[in-house]
């Protein structure tokens, strides 16, 4: 009786085991949306005009050779069917193409394609991401800049992002003033390869105003709470502080910064902290908080005197204070 | 010995460079790698020895390129691919890697991934910052410290409908430094502190994206933690930077621990799958929280010649929720037209308060209770229009209305507080962009884009409140040959009664790459970057009020960068170019001499014309040579100058040779 119970116990433990493994394997296989399906769809089931992946190589080997490390060869290894995956997911039915014996014509070819066309031809996958809910309206497709004017999918230099080449040499080639902006002696470390442009800025389109009101936000790429991207690096000027430095939270960082690059340290606007404090703090009405101005400094400072001259030498925490009003300490 | 390499490389190279000294690109070995087992593997390797002469001032050199001796991994990459895409644990792993050993920029990139099942991604990165003691402040501060940046991200099913996401990220800086402090009043003197830096931020996020009837929504929630102990100290007695005075310091202590947390949400809803009719919407909520305490004691002379003593105790809160949301809703009635609405809304609320005591000689001299509200609310709509008339010609246009409210509370002393009328100030912007695509052949198209912009109340004399913006690119471009140019203007005009402001800035560039082989192709480059701004002024002088003075400032640089890539055989590789950013000022001979007619009626006081410009020249010509020495090994030889010349104040200037010697392995 007890070896009886013992035998049920054990069988039941191996079924509740087997039970959870296949409960698991279902799980992963709902998430991963059908994992363990066939590489080539059977020529029988291809619709109509479409000629599977198997037909391309044939012409264009050096493609195939190398294209299982290519992340498009996802779609190849799950054996999604053709409209959706490898070749003719992109290039759309090649069965024209291949009975013409090639030609741009017969079949989707980036090279020729309209911009819209392209980027529509990209975002049939790609318009689930996140960070690309804005491309639509971006700078870059309004200037009627295609997808594969940076990316290039069988010859990219970069394996994560595809680009045809990298991103410091890249965005450049159409801003070539940021170029030299980042060859000046301070500047963000893009040349050195410690950054890219994409820390702070998202080429595919940005989502809301931040600071400043006007429309030209530079595609500036947030971080995550939403804030300027400054305060991703920068976490010690983020705050909250008890006395913020206003300027600060309301025309950002770029009121006294130039980010790319500058002439002079710490990426100032200006070669003297006096002459970029008193531009604000000129007592004017009609500006500030109260409309009343921008302080002036008190009696006390000699601006002939050059120890006056350098602001932050006395207002050290200048982008926020929490034992200070005046950024004193 | 290191004169004589420099010489041969130098002579080797036909144009010198424009990056800086980096691993040399060129992959030793066959790209497609090794097959082992269902992987393909290729693994490349530059290590080397990488040297350094200064000739000037080693801080400023420190500062903008900080290059040293010794021996690093230069470069690196290892990358493995499952040739079916149905590896056991994994589909491809790459690896990248930079500068490691003791370059001052390292990074560390690693990419891991099964298909379907998930994806991971690393970056590590740290940069070895070094701050001289510059005359912005005087020549008193000063930092030496490594900043430490690491993200780390798994998606699992990452090509499901559902997908789960995990996060953590790490902000370090550590290291020493210097700051100041005015003591014992506001006309006391500025004494010099060893500040000890210690500031770490972790962000941990988890979020989940699911795809349903079309829509897709994704949400993120995150928590940052933020803490910074920064203890700063005067050991030893000092008289300050003034020495004329009587203010001295025998002993400060300061002691100021800062942390706090930030926890935040962020939602989004993506509609894209209509042909006709997209929208999306993203919202975030952050809820900013620090705590701080102060202690601080200082023992000297005051300004009188009488023993002082203060100390100071502080606490307090700072907190600032934030949210924000927009809303775009795009309309694609046809190929050739699109119609796009975009809402979007930022609210903030900074409040923070602070308990200040202090006793002087041991006897409580003041008690304070300080309180600071802001909130900033930015209400935003754009419409915009673009519209393809023909198949080489489009144009676009749109109107943004934005309408911002800055509320500020701000007292010191709860009794005087009473009553107190809030600050209050708004601003309305409306501005309107046009711009017209042209693509007259195929490999040529330009382009203009124009924004005009008026507000009716800027928080600051500098903000915009006048604006006007006009830009231009031309392109050429065919495989062989890429020319592009482009010209673009932003102008501000902000002034009133008392103060005028206006900034004219004027960008202007013109690129080429030719690449008429497969073995050769040069990149030259030229840009002119113009600012100029005038201001109001007002400051005291000898004790007087100064009001009505103006500022000019003027900048007019000029950077120019060639460089060329020659492929001799297959078997060399030869790179080099030259690269130059001068800013010639007001063209000015010296600061001592007389400013241009052109400004001479724009600056009325001499304390500030000499600082209207700020003549500069930086420059650093760079070479590198690859030799391919086996099928899978190359030596390499890199040299790269840097001239940083400063027209009027020569103390910062520096001439720098930095060079590397290395091996590309590739196995």
């Amino acid at each position: 009786m007890r070896f009886r119970v013992s035998i049920i116990a054990s069988a039941m433990t191996a079924t509740i085991h087997k039970l959870k493994r296949l409960f698991a394997i279902c799980l992963l296989l709902w998430m991963a949306d059908g994992q363990e399906r066939p590489n080539v769809i059977p020529t029988k089931s291809l619709p109509e005009g479409y000629v599977g992946n198997v037909v391309c190589r044939g012409c264009h080997p050096n493609v195939w050779q190398n294209f299982y490390k290519n992340p498009h060869y996802k779609s190849v290894a799950a054996g999604l069917s053709p409209e959706t995956s490898g070749c003719e997911g992109c290039h759309g039915p090649a069965k024209k193409h291949v009975e013409a014996k090639g030609g741009k014509s017969t079949i989707r070819a980036f090279s020729i394609l309209p911009a819209k066309a392209a980027l529509n031809t990209c975002l049939t996958c790609h318009a689930k991401d996140i960070n690309r809910h804005n491309i639509q309206r971006s700078g870059h497709t309004q200037a009627n800049i295609a997808c594969n004017t940076c990316h290039s999918i069988h010859k990219a230099t970069t394996p994560k992002a595809l680009l045809s080449a990298k991103q410091s040499e890249l965005c450049v080639t159409c801003h070539a003033s940021v170029k030299a902006q980042f060859a000046m002696p301070f500047k963000h470390r893009v040349n050195e390869g410690f950054m890219q442009c994409t820390d702070c800025h998202n080429p595919h389109g940005a989502a809301a105003t931040v600071t400043r009101m006007s429309v030209r936000q530079r595609m500036m790429e947030h971080s995550q709470g939403n804030e300027q991207a400054c305060i991703k690096c920068h976490a010690d000027k983020r705050g909250p502080f008890a006395f913020e430095h206003v300027a600060v939270r309301v025309d950002g960082c770029e009121a006294c910064h130039s980010p790319h690059g500058s002439m002079n340290a710490k990426l100032l606007r200006r070669p003297t902290t006096f002459t970029l404090c008193l531009e604000c703090h000129n007592g004017a009405n009609g500006f500030g908080r109260s409309t009343t101005g921008i302080p002036t400094q008190t009696a006390s400072h000699n601006m002939a005197d050059p120890r006056y001259q350098s602001c932050t030498t006395c207002h050290v925490r200048i982008h926020g204070s929490n034992t200070d009003p005046l950024f004193l300490r | 010995m290191q004169k004589l390499l420099f010489l041969v490389v130098v002579s080797t190279a036909l144009i010198l460079g424009q990056p800086t000294v980096s691993p040399t690109p060129q992959q030793a070995g066959t790209a497609r790698g090794d097959n082992v087992g269902d992987y393909n593997i290729t693994t490349s390797f530059e290590t080397g020895y990488r040297f350094y002469t200064v000739d000037g001032n080693g801080g400023m050199y420190r500062s903008n390129v900080n290059l040293r001796n010794g021996i690093r991994l230069l470069g690196g990459s290892v990358t493995m691919n499952s040739k079916d895409g149905k590896g056991r644990y994994f589909d491809e792993i790459n690896l990248t890697l930079q500068g490691l050993g003791s370059d001052p920029y390292q990074s560390v990139f690693l990419r891991m991934q099964k298909n379907r099942i998930y994806r991971y991604d690393f970056l590590w990165r740290t940069s070895d910052y070094f701050n001289p003691a510059l005359s912005v402040s005087n020549g008193r501060h000063f930092l030496d410290t490594t900043r430490q940046l690491q993200d780390h991200d798994v998606t699992l099913f990452p090509q499901s409908k559902y997908r789960l996401f995990f996060g953590y990220s790490r902000n370090l800086q550590e290291g020493p430094g210097l700051s100041t402090v005015q003591y014992f009043d506001s006309r006391g003197d500025e004494f010099t502190l060893f500040a000890n830096i210690h500031r770490l931020r972790n962000e941990y996020r988890m979020g989940a994206q699911a795809e349903f009837f079309g829509f897709g929504l994704n949400v993120l929630h995150g928590w940052e933690n933020y803490s910074e102990v920064q203890t700063e100290l005067l050991n030893s007695p000092s008289p300050g930077a003034n020495p004329n005075d009587r203010v001295s310091l025998n002993s400060l202590q300061r002691i100021a621990p800062y942390q706090g947390s930030t926890p935040y949400w962020r939602a989004s809803l993506i509609r894209n799958v209509g042909k006709i009719f997209q929208a999306n919407g993203h919202f975030t909520y952050s809820n900013g929280q620090r705590d701080f305490t102060l202690a601080e004691t200082a023992d000297g002379i005051s300004r009188n010649g009488a023993a002082a003593n203060r100390q100071i105790t502080l606490s307090g809160t700072g907190n600032r929720p934030a949210s924000t949301g927009n809303v775009t809703l795009s309309l694609l009635p046809s190929d050739t037209l699109t119609i796009t609405n975009h809402t979007s809304i930022y609210n903030i609320r900074i409040s923070g308060d602070s308990t200040y005591r202090e006793f002087n000689g041991g006897i409580a001299n003041l008690a304070l209770l300080s309180f600071q509200y802001l909130g900033i609310q930015t209400w935003s709509n754009q419409s915009d229009v673009s519209y393809r008339i023909s198949k080489w010609i489009a144009a676009y246009g749109g109107y943004q209305h934005s309408d911002r409210r800055i509320r500020s509370i701000q007292y010191r002393d709860l009794e005087r507080a009473k009553g107190l009328v809030p600050d209050e100030q708004t601003n309305k912007l409306d501005a309107g962009l046009f711009g017209l695509r042209f693509q007259p052949a195929k490999r040529f198209r330009f382009s203009i884009d124009s924004e005009v912009g008026r507000t009716d109340h800027p928080i600051y004399p500098i903000s915009e409140k006048n604006y006007h913006s006009i830009s231009g690119r031309a392109q050429w471009k065919t495989n062989r040959l890429t020319v592009a140019s482009s010209y673009k203007t932003n102008y501000n005009f902000n002034s009133n009664a008392l103060t005028a402001f206006s900034s004219r800035g004027r960008n202007a560039s013109l690129n080429a790459v030719v690449a008429p082989t497969s073995w050769f192709n040069l990149d030259a480059g030229y840009s002119k970057i113009h600012l100029d701004t005038l201001s109001g002024l007002a400051y005291f002088q000898s004790g007087q009020l100064v009001t009505g003075n103006r500022s000019a400032y003027l900048s007019n640089i000029h950077a120019i960068n060639i460089s060329a890539r020659l492929t001799l055989k297959k078997r060399v590789d030869i790179f080099g170019g030259f690269n130059r950013v001068q800013d010639v000022g007001d063209d000015r001979p010296s600061s001592g001499t007389s400013i241009p007619n052109t400004l001479i009626n724009q600056i009325d006081s001499a304390a500030f014309a000499t600082f209207q410009t700020f003549p500069l020249r930086f420059s650093s010509p760079q070479a590198r040579i690859s030799v391919r020495l086996r099928q899978k090994l190359r030596a390499n030889f890199g040299y790269q100058y840097y001239g940083y010349n400063e027209k009027w104040i020569t103390l910062q200037d520096y001439n720098a040779h930095t060079g590397y010697v290395s091996l590309t392995w590739a196995f």
